[in-house]
This record gives structure tokens, sequence and C-alpha cells, in this order.
């Protein structure tokens, strides 16, 4: 067992060898909604899910994962407490990671299994005398040294900024590989967190582009003395005589002689010279992260002016009322220092694979970016790929919804090749799209149940999920009662309307899809211009709201409509791509996914997909983050953000 | 020997409750779980934040099984079963409790991580409202007694328990001692989904052990208060005092820990709203109300 602990196994430390093998504790990445989604129960098989991996002992990879996942896999790993296991489903390739403890195929026998397995090798192996420590290029950390009041000076060995005589300080930065894959309690995000971090201040500024002049130069009474040094050397000519000194870092410390500080090694200012700059100090501290200032760049992070942060204060350097004194109030009125936190891409409560980082305003969200790290920018894998690959390619875009994507596949490459379908398939094709429908809404309803804490709530819905997922028109029909009651009785949940209404307002406008859009009032649904569906009496649903509460009843009430659609139908057929032979052509097609309409069009040639292009109700949805969390407190914001229903994993470039 | 049975009865009480939580939490009733979680924590690494504030980090979970602890001492299971009888017990206890603010925001600002120190943040502001829907309500219940005394309070109920004479006060208790134990749905520090764990999150191995432990022995004490001020404490026909007490106290914690999984949590500007607005206002009232009932009708 490569995670185990340092130790032997004597008789304490077999018993508590025995009790880990019974207590498996799991972290899953993407995330629990998409072992769900292929049919796996974790908690069926005995595994209880952690919401950190600090709780974790074993970590569980559903499938494969794409290449920035297992950068941040390896951070989620190094964060775990030993003894450790990792246990893969469905795949077995996981460099950087450690070699799997046990693996298996991606079924619910396959997890049982493997579980079976990692209980076994705890119970053997928890404690043992040589361990290896784990290493990946994503954790590699240097150290280097800058100065706190002059950014621009970074130097491999300690010393004293040439500029100003202070004494440099330490400071971690990642690896060359590492881009601030953000994941919960980052270790070297965590270093960086505090406000008294002298060490983020001179890097916000070098790397997060704060200038020192202009607007970021405010009256602030004591912060940032240390650009009295400029004034000071702006103005050489000063001949009057001042009689004592000072360190302009440490107040307490004043001499009778200019030389330097016994505190830091900084050039003592003279005392006059202290006072009469307080109006120029410098008072934008940035950000908190180290390499989280450069990601946010490239990551159009915008609206960071910075001239509000402030931070790498010492708290015995001054009071909190002056350090917020001119900057602007949040909504609630407060002044407060700004951190910024990564909220993903292992996030509970968030779908797996989404990223996001929050800049926070005491506890309220002042600016979002959103980033997907398993969103695919070509829906062309191998060009030119055959119809049967395209397809499959397709549905592996989104495992969230494929069977939706494969429906968009077949229908682009059957117009292209200018084929029909008989009405009977077209109807069953319907059937099977809609049962996804009523399994990714109730999917959405176990992540909403997780994030807001109701266990409930999540373990119902992922238990109707699993339930429809797959099931026969038939076994639709006889589960309909059930979940038509559990729908009933979850929308009058106690405080659950409390917790909704008025979060996330979004008016009703072009870049809302699907039932975000409906939920605000549009009747946006490809389904009804689908003559299949208007022959079953499909109408479409609508609320007015545009708020959380709004979204979860539209979801709530189109899972009802689409049982009866279902029913209606009678039978759910696969979905098989006709062969197409050698045609050539052009198609377009539009499926109303779960999360709004999907359009593809695609050129074929001689049978081969030679062109694709693919636009999702995703792609735009991720822009609504912003309007949905800005200025609202975290919970809500969160809130928000998980009411959209994002699937990181449609997003395209 | 009073402390050494109060200690045992706590032990074999916090263990009953990590059962019905754990039932509660992951639908199983599995009578050995908290055992073998507990030495399955203790089996694990205990790690280190990065850059914590050593200090914090190590203290805050032991003062809070410290802040728990004393509270406990106050609270009587039986005539005589009290580890102290102070004059000023219902006092006592509201003072030992102001400590489980200083734990919670040491273990949320120790281990520098902005999870667990936005946790610390949130039950600061939690707690500054409910700590006086802690004590407003027991100033009735003292009224009703005349004596801050735990063991006179629960004598005064020999007529008629206070949840009947002052529901409001009840339920204002029972909800400001859920935010005080941050149970769900008023677990906003540790949240795992919008912290990830909060203040528990970077705690892991023994510390985590302990952090768990206080964290169940001050469920109990809030227990043990709620059934001492209103449910009569041992107070009960046919069965030894002791029994009741247990059964009661029981009862009680067990409501506390499972309740709150059935709704979504309670977001924070409402919590702190209805506290302020509602909860204060209310509990001023419950004192008046009961100032004029004990004037007027003596029971």
């Amino acid at each position: 067992m490569r995670g185990a602990r340092h130790g032997t196994m004597n008789a304490l430390q077999r018993i508590a060898a025995a009790a880990m093998s019974r207590d498996l504790c799991g972290f899953v990445v993407p995330g629990a909604e998409i072992a769900r989604t292929v049919g796996i129960d974790l908690g069926d098989a005995g595994l209880r899910l952690s919401a950190t991996p600090r709780h974790a002992n074993v970590l569980v990879v559903i499938g494969r994962l794409p290449a920035g996942l297992l950068d941040a896999a390896c951070v989620v790993y190094a964060q775990m407490p030993r003894p450790r296991a990792i246990l893969t489903l469905g795949t077995n390739d996981i460099s950087p990671l450690p070699v799997p403890d046990a693996t298996g195929p991606l079924t619910q026998a396959g997890l049982e299994a493997a579980i079976a397995d990692i209980r076994r090798i705890f119970a053997m192996a928890a404690f043992q005398p040589d361990v290896e420590n784990f290493e990946a290029p994503t954790l590699e950390t240097s150290t280097e040294y800058t100065c706190p009041m002059h950014p621009e000076v970074v130097q491999e060995a300690p010393g004293n900024c040439p500029k100003c005589g202070m004494t440099l300080v330490e400071r971690e930065t990642a690896g060359s590989v590492h881009r601030g894959h953000a994941v919960p309690e980052q270790k070297r995000e965590v270093a960086a967190q505090k406000h008294s971090k002298p060490v983020a201040v001179c890097h916000d500024r070098s790397k997060g582009g704060h200038s020192a002049d202009g607007d970021n130069h405010e009256q602030h009474k004591t912060h940032g003395s240390g650009h009295k040094q400029h004034h000071m050397r702006a103005k050489p000519d000063n001949t009057e005589a001042p009689l004592q000194y000072t360190c302009p870092m440490h107040p307490e410390v004043v001499s009778d002689e200019a030389g330097s500080c016994p505190k830091c090694g900084m050039h003592l200012v003279p005392v006059a010279e202290a006072g009469g700059h307080s109006g120029h100090d410098h008072k934008a501290h940035g950000k908190a992260h180290d390499e989280h200032s450069t990601d946010n760049h490239r990551g159009g992070h915008g609206g960071h002016g910075g001239s509000e942060r402030v931070e790498g204060v010492e708290a015995h350097f001054m009071s909190m009322v002056d350090l917020t004194r001119d900057m602007p109030a949040s909504a609630d009125g407060l002044k407060m220092e700004w951190i910024d936190v990564p909220f993903g891409p292992f996030f509970p409560g968030l779908p797996g694979g989404l990223q996001l980082k929050l800049t926070l305003d005491g506890d309220a969200v002042a600016t979002t970016s959103a980033d997907s790290l398993v969103g695919s920018s070509d829906p062309l894998r191998a060009n030119p790929s055959s119809p049967i690959e395209f397809v499959d390619h397709l549905a592996a875009l989104s495992p969230l919804s494929p069977i939706a994507y494969r429906l968009l596949a077949c229908l682009a490459l059957e117009q292209a090749a200018g084929q029909s379908v008989a009405p009977d398939i077209a109807r069953a094709r319907l059937a099977v799209v809609e049962r996804e429908r009523v399994a990714s809404h109730l999917g959405w309803l176990a992540v909403f149940g997780a994030q807001s804490g109701s266990s409930w709530i999540e373990k119902r819905a992922a238990a109707f999920q699993l339930k429809v997922q797959g099931a026969a028109a038939t076994d639709v029909t006889t589960l309909k009662p059930k979940l038509s009651t559990f729908l009933a009785k979850l929308q009058r949940t106690p405080l659950l309307a409390a917790r909704l209404s008025g979060i996330g307002q979004l008016p009703a406008n072009d870049t809302l899809s699907g039932p975000v859009a409906r939920a605000s009032g549009m009747a946006s649904d490809t389904r009804s211009d689908d003559p299949v569906y208007a022959e079953i009496g499909f109408s479409v649903l609508t609320m007015t709201d545009g708020d959380a509460l709004a979204r979860l009843v539209q979801r709530c009430n189109e899972i009802t409509q689409s049982l009866d659609l279902i029913s209606a139908v009678g039978s759910v057929a696969r979905l098989e791509p006709h062969s197409i032979g050698a045609a050539s052509g052009t198609g377009e097609a539009v499926v109303e996914t779960p999360r709004g309409a999907a359009r593809l069009s695609l050129t074929l040639h001689k049978g081969k997909v030679i062109a694709a292009d693919i636009k999702t109700p995703t792609t735009a949805h991720l822009t609504l983050i912003g309007d949905v969390a800005e200025g609202q407190e975290l919970g809500d914001a969160l809130t928000g953000i998980g009411s959209l229903d994002i699937s990181p994993w449609e997003v395209t470039s | 020997m009073t402390v050494l049975i109060v200690l045992v009865a706590l032990a074999v009480g916090a263990y009953l409750v990590a059962v019905l939580e754990s039932w509660a939490v992951h639908g199983r009733l599995e009578p050995a779980r908290p055992a073998i979680s507990a030495l399955a924590l203790l089996g694990r690494e205990s790690l280190l934040a990065r850059t914590p504030d050593r200090l914090f980090f190590e203290a805050g979970p032991v003062v809070l099984l410290v802040a728990g602890l004393l509270a406990v001492a106050v609270i009587p299971l039986a005539p005589g079963l009290i580890v102290t009888d102070l004059a000023t017990g219902a006092l006592f206890l509201n003072a030992a409790l102001a400590y489980v603010l200083v734990a919670l925001i040491m273990a949320g600002w120790g281990p520098n991580g902005a999870y667990a120190m936005i946790g610390g943040w949130r039950f600061l502001g939690q707690f500054v409202a409910y700590a006086m829907l802690i004590v407003m309500p027991i100033t009735a219940v003292a009224m009703r007694a005349e004596s801050l005394s735990t063991v006179d309070i629960v004598t005064s109920q020999s007529a008629l328990w206070n949840i009947a004479y002052q529901p409001l006060g009840f339920v204002l208790f029972v909800t400001a001692a859920m935010g005080l134990c941050w149970l769900p749905p008023l677990d906003l520090p540790t949240a795992p989904g919008d912290l990830a764990g909060g203040i528990e999150a970077e705690y892991t191995g023994a510390r985590l052990a302990v952090l768990r432990l206080a964290r169940m022995v001050l469920i109990m004490a809030l227990a043990g208060a709620t059934v001492t001020f209103y449910l009569g404490g041992w107070l009960g026909p046919w069965l030894p005092a002791w029994a009741w007490s247990a059964i009661k106290i029981l009862f009680v914690a067990g409501l506390m820990v499972s309740v709150g999984r059935l709704v979504p949590r309670v977001r924070e500007a409402q919590y702190l709203e209805i506290s302020w607005k509602l909860g204060i206002p209310l509990a001023l009232a419950n004192i008046f109300l009961v100032g004029v009932i004990t004037l007027v009708v003596p029971i």
C-alpha cells in the first residue's frame, strides 16, 4: 500500500487498521454525480463520502480523468492524511497519481469488489515501516525571496533589498506545471490565505499587475508606509534636519540617528517625513494567492481593479478601522478585506470539474471567475472520424447527459445523409431523451441536497435517479406515483422556499436556455418545434420568477411532464446510429438537452465526418455565474450557481 | 464519585447520540459505528496546516471540550447527582457556553485557511445573535424558580413543566441551542456544501477526534440544559430519577441531531435577521409574560 502510514503493525495499530478498514471515507473525483450517471451508488457499496479530502482515506476515481483534473486530483491526494488508498473504476492510468490500490470496471459490482480489496489492504498494510513520499510535478514548489515593499525585487537567496535595505522575506511559489488548480484546502494556497502575509502583498502587486502609481495611491493613514521611501527619494533637497528617525514598518522604533531598523533592517526615515506623506500611501495590496494572480488574468478575470484590496497588514500595526478607511463599502455597508478563495474543481455542492474563484469581501462575493477544467474545445477528436466514433465521442463529451448528445449526433448525421427515421423509432427516441431528462433533473436535485445540507433530499433524489436511468417504460410508469409524491413533498419542505426565493434572479434574455430560461418566463424549448412531440401533446411549461426557487420548481414540473411523455410513448429504445454508408452532405440538428438547446452542424464526406461545430447551452450559462453570485453572501452565491445546473463537461471554447 | 458517575453517564450518552447521529446522516443503525470511527481517526495522521497559528490550532478543540465539560458540571441528573450545585448554576452554564465562541474562532483562525476562517466568523455572527436567546429564556426560567440554581429550577417545575408554562421560551432556547452546537439546519460554520467542512476542514486524525468529541459533549450539555430548564429534569413517575433524566436528555439530543437532515440549511442573513428582529422581541415578551403569570398564578 503506497499511502501507508509510517509505523509497524503492533497490537494497537492492528486495531486501528481494522477500524479503518471498516470506516472507509471516500473523496470522489470528478464527483458523485458522475458516478450516479453510470449507475453506481457509492453509499450502497459502504463508502461514506467526505466533503473534504482531509477527512477522507480513499480517493475514488470514476472513469478516465482529463489532464487538468489529474493535476487537481494529485493535490487532493496529497492533502489526504495517511493511511490513504486509491480506488479507480473504469481506468487504470492515473499517472502522476500513484498506481491504484484497487481497481475495477465501471459497475456497481466492480465497485463492491474494489472496496472489498481496499478493506483488506487497510487491515493488512495500513502501517508500514518504510513509506515513500508522494511526489508529482504539480506539487513542486520552490522558495524565493522578495522585498515586502518592492515586489519587483525577487531573488533566489536571502538578503536585503537593494532599494530600501529591508530584509527580504521568503515565499513559496508553485512548480512550473502548477497553475492554481484550485481545490479545497490546497496546501500552498492555504499558506497565503491569511491576512498578515506580507509575502502575498508583494507577489500580488508584481503579478497581479497593480500599478504602483496613479489610482492606487489613496489616503491611508498608516499602512504601506514603505512608499514613503519613494517620496523621500523624490525630494533629495530636503534640507531641514529632522530630529528623530523611525522605521516605516515598525513605528515603535525611534532613533536619534539615521541607520537601520533593528527589527527588519530597513533604513530608518525621518519622523517628519513619515508623518508628512501619509496622504499618498499605497493602499492596494492585491490578492492573497500566489499563483492565482496570473491565472485570474489568464482567465479573463475582469473587474479586478485591485485598488480596494488591503492585504499583508500586521495586526499590531494598525486598526481595522484604519485599514478599511476609504474602501468601498459592501452591499451590507461594511468595509472588509478581500480574499480570493478557490472553489472546485472538486468542491462538494458544485459539479466536478467546475473551477470557481471567488473574491470574497468579508463573506460576500465581490467578483467571480469560472472555468471548466473538463470542457472539450473540439467535438471532433479525430478528424475525420467515422459516424460511430463521432456519435460515441459526442456522447462521451457530456457524461451528465450522454443520450441527448448521442441523439443530437444521430439526427445531424441522418440529415446530412438525407435519411429519415420511422415514426415509431422517432417516438422511442423521444422517450429515451425524456427519461434522461428525468434522471438528469433528479441528479441535479441530489447535488442541490448535498449543497444545501439536506441529506434527505440528496438520498431520495439519488435513489430515484438510479432507478429511473436505464428503466423500461413500464418501470418508469410504475415509479411515477412514488416520484410524484416525493416531488410534492420536496416542494413543501420547510425552509426550502426561504432558502431559494430571490436567489440568483435572472431576467429573461437570450443567454438563457433550457429550464433556466423557462423558469424566467421564456417559452424557449426546441421541443415545441418538433412534430413528434406535438403529436403526443407536448406544451412548454414556464415559471415567472426566474430565481433559484423557480428553477427548482421548473425542474420538478419538467420531471412530471417527462414521465407523462414516456407513458404516452410506451416504449424506450436504445439509441443506435444508422448506417449511413458513403453519403456526403451537411446536416444540422438541435436537441433540447436537460440543460437547454444544443445545436450541432456537421459536414459529411464519403461517410466520414470531416467538420463539426457544436453549441451547448452550458457554455453560455457559464457567463451567468457573475450575475447570480456577485454581491451575494457566499452561501447564497453558491446556491445561485448551483441552481444553473452547469455541466462543466459541456463547456466548449 | 459524583464526578465519575456524571462523566460515565456523559460518555455513554454521547456514544448513544453519536449512534443516532450516524443513523440520521447515513441511514444505517450501526451501534459500533462511533467506536470504529473514533479508532480509525486515532489511527490516521494528524496533519498540521501549512502555516498555522499553532496555538489557536491546537487550543481550539481542547477549549471547546473544556467549555462543554464545564457546562455539564451544572446539569443535575438526579437529586444529589450533580457535579457542583452552584447558587448561580444557570449563569455559570451561560458563562461556560461563551467559551464555545472562543474555541470556534480559534479553530477557524488557527489553520490559516479561507474556509475555516469564514466558518469561524460565521459562528461569531451566529453566536452574538443567539447568545441572547440562550440567556433571556433562562432569565424567565429563573424568575419562576426564584433561583439560579439548576437544582431549584428542576424542583420548581414539579407542578408543571416549563415547556407548558413558557413554551415560547422553550422554542427560542432550543433554536439557540442548536445554533450553538452548529447542528443542521444551523450548521453554518461547517456547512459542507458552502465551506467544505469550514472550521473542521483542516483538522485530521486525533485533533479531529477531539473536535468531534467536544461537539458531542456540547450537544449533551445543551440537551441536558433543555431538559433541566424546560422538561422537568429528573422529575417523572414510576422510574428512578436518573432514568428520567437519561430518557429525556437522549430524546432531546436525538431530536436535535436528526431533525435538521430533512430541511435545507438556513441562510445566514435570514438566520441572523430572525434572531435580532424576531427572537429578541419574543424573548422579552416571554420574560414579561412569565413575570405576569408568576405574580398572578402561583404554580
